[in-house]
């Protein structure tokens, strides 16, 4: 067996080799990501440019040991990964984490983001002999294939639908390990408008459209929405030029937009985003919920909230306080996160070592 | 139509006057005189010219009702019913201008499947009596008062049937309509089957989620078939809420039909101005005429679908779990 830090090495050099600008494989691969629709161009950039800065070999071996993973533990483990399909890559720490511990790999893709993990997933395959990798799109694929632990991402309703699926067809048994993430919002609070505030919560906002789990749903401020909308909309706009939103919400929430008219309620709408005040924790996509208030009631809406909240971000002065339960992330790693960042609050690595060894 | 509609009660439940006639005149009416829908219209960039279908017409969602009631000008509410909900919950406030078309709407659509001389009506509506506004405790007192015998009431789950009380249904020769809340009902069941020696309906209301575990429809009904020793057919579900006068019921089955007054469609969720096909999910849209003095016009958060009989079936509520955040698109992905 490779000896941990040689073969996180290894996971490392496959991954260099994917983000290398003359990587014709992770170049068509956007290629027909954007041609097919699937993401925004820009989008898929962001992301890029993110890993490019998340995924160094400081950063790799420090999430190792703060996880306390024994890298390449799990040798003859089988984990299978469902990879969500919201923003592009979004599965890429589920499959980087199976690779570090050793265990052969098995990923049901999304059909919403089918080649850029698999222009990864590749390499893996090709410079990894000894750790199986095994993909496709289609769930029926990994039938009878009996595996150690499985990773979700997405809904509670859905998990289940999931498991009795994996179950009836021989994957899992009732008892397998499984790591279901089913958060699907994060929280701000802004007590300060300065240009680079503004900037970090536009991209925490809009980035995706505002699909992402990290994506900021909603923001509590001592500054009501009429005070800061015009500044906060010209940045807005200023994003957008730069970065198109990619897919467009449905006439739903043009229907939203009216009855707030109607109603009175405070509202900036884009066209095809909408900002209101209220108290609601908006549960679709182009949406933020603007709220006014101070750090109790931030921290109110993150004890409110606890199931389904991801992150709570803010400026300098509040990261790292405690906000309810949540510790306190700074705003400009929304879009940004480190590698070891904890989907719902566990270490994926962690969790693999103890339940899977 | 004008400022008010003459006559209302004769001609709002009149199976005469088309519905298509009714709609025409109740959204004029509502056009002039419901600042809230007019506004609503407004914004969606449609003026007066615009004619709408009742497939299409724009409808409100129902969450207007959390801002409190809804009444076209000139009118004040006599009755408020407010939804139930826990304290934290903003409660929906439907303001009732005129209880005599509340009470008309009951009667009609509930005695025209069990005529008022023919049943004895047993209400089983706990927690609901712990809101004193609830529109569901208004209508069963409604329906209970209005029986002449004395014979029907409400009941609790910890209440031992009293077996005169049975005795006098067998000898009155009626059925006994047992009109329960899902999860009373559940619980009900826990106690041997106290109404074996009488004719039995049973009608069951309200959300599936007890504190016990969530329990499908079809489940819930088998259950209650064994239970009670009637067959499915004397086995039934009421669809009501507090922002609506009129109820719907599903006779023997899960799929409800509608009074003469009211029409259902079925939404496209993302677009909420377009009906979807028979066997399509969506959200469940509702005119109901007798809202007229609130809002007629108004788009649930349930999800439904529509069979080719023009009959629809509640499946719960628009699940909003998804739509945002690691979406794993089971419906497409699996």
């Amino acid at each position: 067996m490779e000896a941990p830090q040689s073969h996180i090495n290894a996971v490392y050099n496959c991954i260099s080799q994917w983000l290398s600008p003359d990587n014709p494989d992770l170049k068509r691969a956007i290629e027909r990501t954007v041609d097919e629709n699937l993401f925004g161009f820009e989008d898929i950039k962001h992301q890029i440019l993110a890993l490019k800065q998340a995924l160094t070999p400081d950063n790799i071996n420090r999430w190792v040991k703060k996880s306390g993973f024994i890298p390449n533990l799990l040798r003859r483990k089988t984990v299978l990964c469902l990879h969500a399909g919201n923003l592009p890559l979004v599965g890429l720490q589920d499959l980087l984490a199976v690779m570090i511990s050793g265990a052969d790999y098995a990923g049901k893709l999304s059909s919403k983001d089918p080649y850029l993990l698999q222009s990864l997933i590749k390499i893996f395959e090709e410079n990894r002999d000894l750790q199986r990798t095994a993909y496709d799109t289609e769930l029926h694929s990994f039938f009878n294939t009996m595996i150690d632990g499985w990773l979700f991402s997405g809904s509670h309703k859905n998990a289940a639908i999931v498991e009795n699926i994996l179950t009836d067809n021989g994957v899992i048994s009732y008892d397998s390990p499984s790591l279901i993430r089913t958060s699907y919002f994060s929280v701000a609070y802004i007590d300060t408008f300065d240009k680079e505030t503004v900037m970090d919560l536009t991209e925490a906002v809009f980035r995706y459209g505002g699909a992402g789990c990290r994506s900021v749903a909603v923001v509590v401020s001592p500054f009501s929405l009429n005070e800061i909308k015009c500044e906060f909309t010209d940045y807005i706009e200023n994003f957008w030029l730069k970065n198109p939103q990619h897919q467009l919400p449905t006439k739903e929430i043009t229907h939203r937009f009216a009855l707030n008219k109607a109603l009175g309620v405070n509202q900036a709408w884009l066209n095809d985003f909408l900002i209101e005040e209220g108290d609601e924790v908006p549960p679709n996509k182009f949406r933020l919920t603007w709220m006014k208030g101070d750090f109790s009631t931030f921290s109110a809406i993150i004890n409110n909230n606890l199931d389904g909240l991801q992150s709570a971000y803010s400026t300098a002065e509040h990261i790292g306080k405690q906000a309810g339960n949540i510790i306190i992330e700074p705003l400009s790693t929304a879009q940004n996160p480190p590698v070891w960042w904890k989907p719902d609050g566990i270490d994926t690595l962690n969790w693999l070592q103890k339940n899977l060894l | 139509m004008a400022e008010s509609i003459p006559d209302t009660e004769t001609y709002l439940f009149d199976p005469h006057v088309p519905f298509l006639k009714k709609f025409e005149d109740v959204y004029d009416f509502h056009y002039k005189k419901n600042t809230v829908y007019r506004s609503f219209l407004k914004a969606l960039g449609y003026s007066r010219k615009h004619s709408f279908s009742p497939e299409t017409i724009p409808l409100i969602p129902v969450r207007v009702f959390k801002h409190g009631p809804i009444l076209p000008d000139g009118f004040t509410a006599e009755l408020t019913f407010s939804s139930s909900g826990t304290t934290s919950m903003k409660r929906s406030r439907h303001g009732i201008a005129k209880p005599e078309i509340y009470e008309k709407a009951i009667s009609t659509e509930f005695y025209s499947h069990f005529p008022k001389n023919d049943v004895i009506i047993l209400a089983l509506l706990p927690k609901y009596e712990e809101n004193p506004e609830s529109s569901l405790i208004w209508m069963a007192r409604h329906l209970i008062n209005n029986d002449s015998s004395g014979l029907s009431g409400f009941i609790q789950n910890d209440i031992v049937i009293d077996k005169q009380w049975i005795e006098q249904i067998v000898l009155s020769g009626k059925k006994l309509v047992l009109f329960g809340a899902a999860f009373g009902l559940i619980d009900f069941m826990d106690r041997p089957n106290p109404f074996e020696s009488v004719s039995l309906e049973v009608i069951e209301t309200g959300g599936m989620k007890t504190h016990k575990r969530e329990m499908s429809k079809e489940e819930l009904r088998n259950r209650m078939s064994d239970y009670f020793k009637i067959p499915l057919s004397s086995i039934h579900s009421e669809y009501g809420m507090c922002e609506l006068h009129s109820q719907m019921y599903a006779i023997g089955s899960e799929w409800f039909t509608t009074p003469n007054w009211v029409k259902v469609s079925i939404r496209n969720a993302d677009n909420p101005e377009q009906e979807s096909e028979p066997g399509e999910e969506g959200k469940i849209g509702i005119i109901d005429m007798a809202n007229l003095y609130s809002c007629p016009f108004l788009l649930t958060n349930d999800r439904g679908v529509m069979n080719k009989h023009g009959q629809f079936r509640v499946l719960g509520r628009w699940d909003k779990e998804n739509m945002r955040g690691c979406n794993f698109l089971i419906d497409t992905e699996v």
